[in-house]
């Protein structure tokens, strides 16, 4: 355990640890642009460099391990003056894109530029080192090598994280720029990351381009439903519309977001967003389409049956729960059973579903039927009717065509509306409303809004509420938090 | 040093008390404005604004209608980097921005809305913008609208360049200045 003073401070820390890593730990920032914490040190960028007492010259921060005695210094006038130079030298040939950049507002260099530099360039427009401009590289991703100063992040990323290697630098010194390797296309489903990874404007997103200046921007705590991995999230939203999700960086699951998973706001303003109930093939408004639909269950009886979902809260599946037992029905199931696991040794699940686990939470206070016998009781045709969420109901979608049985559906978007639903009724997707979910390690996962529901549209407990005071039955919620209770 | 106005509040006279007379002093001169502007109209100093307006003295400095200026191929200078949107205290500028395919600026204002009813012509949407594309200086004070929908002004409308422009400059800015080249 070597012991170090920084700015005269003592420290003792871990062998092997960074000046860098130390000094974070004891809250000193040291500015960098290559250092990520989750990728291997690299040491060019030199925006780290610190003075350490008795060495001829700076040290770089990121790749100096802490010895016993080192005296650092993160602030004399030699290690601001090194900041300032090593900003200019970057900035010498960095373009005046800023107006034009989505990175702005977020930027290493503007950052580093206001906090640590504030120096006239010595660099005159006409003597700037022209580079190429945008280009579309993957799906996902815009490149403009002029913005770059080759710190190299998007190269380790791609080797050390995806391991698909599909970036290099690219000739040598003075000439060096970032491509692609030759027959190499950047679709990893992890490229996204790299916009994130990226200090400066050189890689942006594609989707996210020219849609909104960062600093209008609002963030909502929220959670990845792609699939069981539960990811932490960040929604970022403005005016009510939600722009982009970005990683919460955590400990137990995980430090990126995979592309898919980004892309899952989407849905939210898809342009076939349900807000009025839909009854076989036309739209009605969802009072009358929750009278049909509670006239069918009231029809069926017995014979009425509630599957739960794994795409659904806790909340959400006890609600479903709650009106099984309105309904005085004996069938009822949140028996979900998936392979879990993480299939490509990232992020990405096995299991499709967000919510398996919380479903099972739900079996465990509810009781209900196992998946098997539910199967086996719609098949015999002692079920004749299912009330469902549509992705849940497309895992039966072979058993409820062969049985026949009328399928009332929850669904958010016209898409998701299962083949053959008599009725489906919209309702709030989850960067509308709270709920909580349960990832394949079995945490808690508390959902928050970022934007508010399209007009009409509720959360689904609500829509159950209502859909069991049509059929003469009271759930009694007032609250996504009430369908909790008598529940552990 | 405050200056003081001594005030003679002095008592009425008599003719004062009575009431009338003054009365009818005060009808004279109306009824004297009244003769005077019915046979000679051209005298009277009334604008009928906003059917008429006064023109402005020539070297008066002002912010005046916002425009929003154009480069040598007509399209316009701003590239919708949204300053003038975060610099505005009424909040009365809406931008929505697109990308251009081919033009390497890449990006340009497909909406731009200034909602003069809001606007409280400050001018700080002028000093925000980095590429000297929206100025304040067409002579035009808005107002004397019937309706909010005429206080609307977009692109289309702000879009205006005046004698002499564009400068044989050019844009602030080099990518513009690039694609012009392009152009000869």
């Amino acid at each position: 355990m070597p012991k170090i003073t920084l700015d005269g401070k003592t420290l003792e820390v871990p062998a092997g640890t960074t000046v860098l890593e130390a000094a974070q730990a004891a809250g000193v920032y040291i500015p960098r642009y290559c250092y990520h914490p989750a990728l291997s040190v690299s040491g060019n960028c030199r925006m780290c460099l610190v003075e350490v007492e008795k060495s001829p010259k700076l040290l770089t921060a990121c790749s100096t391990q802490c010895a016993e005695g080192m005296v650092v210094s993160t602030a004399s006038d030699k290690v601001k003056a090194a900041r300032r130079d090593v900003l200019e030298f970057l900035l010498i040939n960095h373009p005046l894109d800023c107006p034009i950049c989505d990175q702005a507002g977020e930027c290493g260099l503007q950052d580093y530029y206001m906090e640590y530099s504030r120096a006239q360039s010595r660099f005159s427009q006409e003597d700037k080192v022209l580079r190429q401009k945008r280009r579309a590289l993957g799906p996902h991703l815009m490149l403009d090598n002029e913005r770059c100063i080759l710190c190299t992040r998007c190269v380790r990323f791609c080797s050390e994280v995806t391991k698909t290697a599909e970036l290099e630098v690219m000739e040598r010194a003075d000439h060096s720029f970032i491509d692609l390797k030759a027959g190499k296309s950047l679709d990893n489903d992890y490229s996204l990351n790299i916009a994130d990874l990226c200090p400066v404007g050189a890689w942006t997103s594609r989707d996210f381009r020219f849609k909104a200046r960062v600093w209008f921007l609002k963030k909502a705590p929220t959670v990845c439903l792609g699939c069981a991995t539960g990811c932490l999230a960040e929604a970022h939203h403005n005016e009510g519309e939600v722009f982009r999700l970005m990683p919460r960086p955590n400990a137990e699951t995980n430090t990126w977001l995979c592309d898919r998973g980004r892309m899952t706001y989407k849905a939210l303003r898809a342009g076939d967003r349900l807000t009025k109930g839909f009854i076989k093939n036309g739209l009605i408004d969802l009072e009358p389409a929750l009278r049909e639909a509670a006239t069918r269950i009231d029809e069926a009886k017995g014979a009425a049956a509630v599957l739960g979902s794994p795409w659904l809260s806790v909340e959400d599946n006890a609600a479903l729960a709650l009106l099984a037992a309105a309904m005085k029905t004996e069938h009822f199931c949140f028996d979900f059973k998936f392979e879990t696991g993480i299939k490509d040794g990232i992020l990405i699940n096995k299991d499709p579903s967000p919510n398996a686990a919380g479903a099972a939470l739900v079996k465990a206070g509810k009781g209900g039927l196992g998946m098997e016998e539910f199967r086996a009781r719609l098949n015999s045709g002692a079920i004749k009717l299912v009330v469902a969420e549509a992705r849940a109901a497309a895992l039966l979608k072979e058993e409820l065509k062969a049985s026949g049985a009328r399928l009332i559906a929850f669904a958010t978007n016209r898409a998701d509306i299962p083949a053959g639903a008599y009725a489906t009724l919209p309702y709030a997707s989850y960067f509308e409303v709270p709920g909580t979910f349960i990832n394949y390690q079995g945490l808690k996962r508390a959902v928050e809004p970022a934007v508010a529901a399209p007009e009409g549209v509720k959360p689904l407990w609500e829509v159950l509420n209502k859909l069991a005071a049509y059929s003469g039955a009271s759930l009694r919620l007032d609250s996504a938090a009430d369908a909790m209770k008598g529940m552990a | 040093m405050i200056s003081v106005k001594k005030v003679n509040n002095r008592p009425l006279n008599l003719l004062e008390r009575i009431y009338l007379p003054e009365i009818a002093r005060g009808l004279a001169v109306t009824m004297r404005h009244f003769f005077v502007n019915l046979f000679n109209p051209k005298g009277i100093p009334t604008v009928q604004y906003p059917e008429q307006t006064r023109p402005l003295p020539g070297n008066a400095n002002l912010r005046t209608r916002h425009r929003l200026k154009l480069r040598a191929d007509g399209s316009p200078k701003c590239v919708a980097c949204f300053m003038c949107q975060t610099a505005c205290p009424a909040y009365c500028i809406h931008i929505e921005a697109a990308e251009y395919a081919e033009n390497s600026v890449e990006k340009y204002p497909a909406v731009f809305d200034i909602d003069l009813a809001r606007c409280v012509m400050c001018g700080m949407c002028v000093e925000a913008c980095p590429e000297d594309a929206i100025a304040m200086d067409t002579r035009e004070i808005p107002g004397g609208a019937l309706t909010r929908a005429e206080m609307l002004m977009n692109k289309e409308g702000l879009l205006r360049n005046l004698p002499g422009e564009p400068s044989t400059l050019g844009a602030s800015n080099r990518l513009a200045n690039d694609y012009l080249e392009g152009k000869k």
